[in-house]
C-alpha cells in the first residue's frame, strides 16, 4: 500500500485534533478524580458510580476513535471492530446479577467469610 | 440503489482492501479485540466476585500513598498521575504515527522516544505501588482493606495489564530500532509498523481507562 505525503494543511489538522482529544482526555480525568473526593458520603453512591462509567465510556470513545484512528476508517472496518463489543453488555448483566446470586446464596446458608485480618483497624496499611 | 451496489461493487469486488487498511493492521485490530475480551473477563470476573462480597475495599483508603509524602493520605493522588503518563505517552505515539506519514525519520524518533520514556515511567510507577502496597501487608493472600479477593484481583488485573505495558514498550523500542536504522524508511508501506505497534499501545491505554474505573473509582 503506497503511502502518501500529508499536505500542510492535512498536517496541521491531524496535529490539533490530537491535542483536542488530549485535553478532552485530561478534563474527564481531572473532574472524575474531583467528583470522588467532593461527593458527599450521605449521598447514594449509584449516581456518582452512573457518572463514573459514562465519563470512562466517553474518554474510550476518544482514545479509540481519534489515537486509534477509528474515525477516519472506512464504515465497514469500524463496525467489524466494535460490534462484537455487544455481547459485553449481557456479559456485565449477566455476571453482575450472578454476583449477586451469590451473595444471597452465601447470607442464606450462613457462610459469609470471616473479615480478614486487618480489616477492620484502618492506618494499618500505611507505608513502612 | 443502484449507487449503493456500485459502492459495494467498488469496495467488494476484489483487487484491492474493502476496509482500506492492509493486512497487518487488519490482524493487529481483530488480535486487539480478542484481547479486549480478556480483559474484559477479568474486570467482569472482579465486578461478580465484589457483588457477591459482603464488604469490599474502599479505594479511597487503600490508593492514598504518594512517593516522598510519608504518611500522609492524597486519595487517588498518585494513580492520577499515573493516568496522565499514559495518555501523554499514548498521544506522543499518534504524534510519531502522523510524522510517519510525513515520512519524516526525525519527527517519528523524537515522539516515538517520548512514548517509551513514558511507557518506563508508568511501569516505575506501578512498581512502587506495589512495592509500597506489598510492604505494608498487602499480597495475594491478605490485605488490610477488603476481602482476600480483592488483592488477589488487583495484583492480577494490574500485573497483567502491567505486562502488556511492558510489551508495548518492547515493541516501541523495537519500532524506534528499525526507525532509527533506516529500516522502515527503505519499505514500500513507510512507516505503517509505527501505526502497528501504536495501535497495541493506544490499546493498553483504552484498558487503563477500565482498570481505572474498576479498582479506583468504583
Amino acid at each position: 500500500m503506497a503511502h502518501h505525503e500529508l499536505s500542510d494543511a492535512e498536517y496541521k489538522s491531524q496535529v490539533s485534533a490530537v491535542w483536542k482529544a488530549t485535553a478532552w482526555l485530561s478534563i474527564i480525568t481531572i473532574v472524575e478524580v474531583v467528583a470522588a473526593l467532593l461527593y458527599p458520603e450521605s449521598s447514594p453512591k449509584i449516581m456518582l458510580n452512573i457518572f463514573f462509567i459514562l465519563a470512562s465510556l466517553l474518554k474510550a470513545y476518544f482514545i479509540v476513535g481519534e489515537f486509534m484512528h477509528v474515525k477516519y476508517e472506512t464504515r465497514a472496518l469500524a463496525i467489524t471492530i466494535l460490534a462484537p463489543t455487544i455481547f459485553l453488555v449481557w456479559f456485565i448483566i449477566a455476571f453482575m446479577w450472578e454476583g449477586g446470586e451469590w451473595l444471597n446464596l452465601r447470607e442464606y446458608w450462613g457462610v459469609i467469610e470471616p473479615v480478614v485480618k486487618g480489616a477492620a483497624d484502618h492506618g494499618h496499611g500505611g507505608g513502612h | 440503489m443502484a449507487a449503493e451496489n456500485a459502492v459495494a461493487q467498488d469496495s467488494w469486488g476484489g483487487g484491492k482492501s474493502p476496509f482500506n487498511v492492509s493486512y497487518g493492521k487488519l490482524m493487529m485490530w481483530y488480535f486487539l479485540l480478542s484481547d479486549a475480551f480478556t480483559f474484559s473477563a477479568l474486570l467482569i470476573s472482579y465486578g461478580a466476585i465484589r457483588f457477591s462480597s459482603p464488604y469490599w475495599a474502599d479505594p479511597n483508603e487503600a490508593f492514598s500513598a504518594m512517593p516522598f509524602m510519608g504518611h500522609a493520605k492524597v486519595p487517588l493522588g498518585f494513580v492520577s498521575i499515573m493516568t496522565f503518563i499514559l495518555i501523554l505517552s499514548s498521544v506522543f505515539v499518534v504524534l510519531a504515527v502522523i510524522e510517519g506519514h510525513r515520512d519524516n525519520k526525525k519527527g517519528v524518533m523524537k515522539w516515538m522516544m517520548g512514548g517509551i520514556i513514558g511507557g518506563i515511567a508508568f511501569l516505575g510507577c506501578q512498581a512502587w505501588e506495589w512495592n509500597h502496597l506489598i510492604h505494608g501487608g498487602n499480597t495475594l493472600w491478605e490485605n488490610n482493606y477488603g476481602p482476600q479477593a480483592f488483592g488477589m484481583l488487583f495484583f492480577l488485573i494490574t500485573g497483567f495489564h502491567g505486562f502488556h505495558v511492558f510489551s508495548g514498550i518492547v515493541f516501541n523500542i523495537w519500532a524506534f530500532v528499525n526507525t532509527a536504522n533506516g529500516e522502515f524508511g527503505r519499505r514500500n508501506n513507510g512507516y505503517e509498523m509505527i501505526e502497528k505497534v501504536g495501535l497495541y499501545w493506544h490499546f493498553v491505554d483504552l484498558v487503563w481507562v477500565f482498570v481505572f474505573l474498576a479498582f479506583y473509582l468504583l
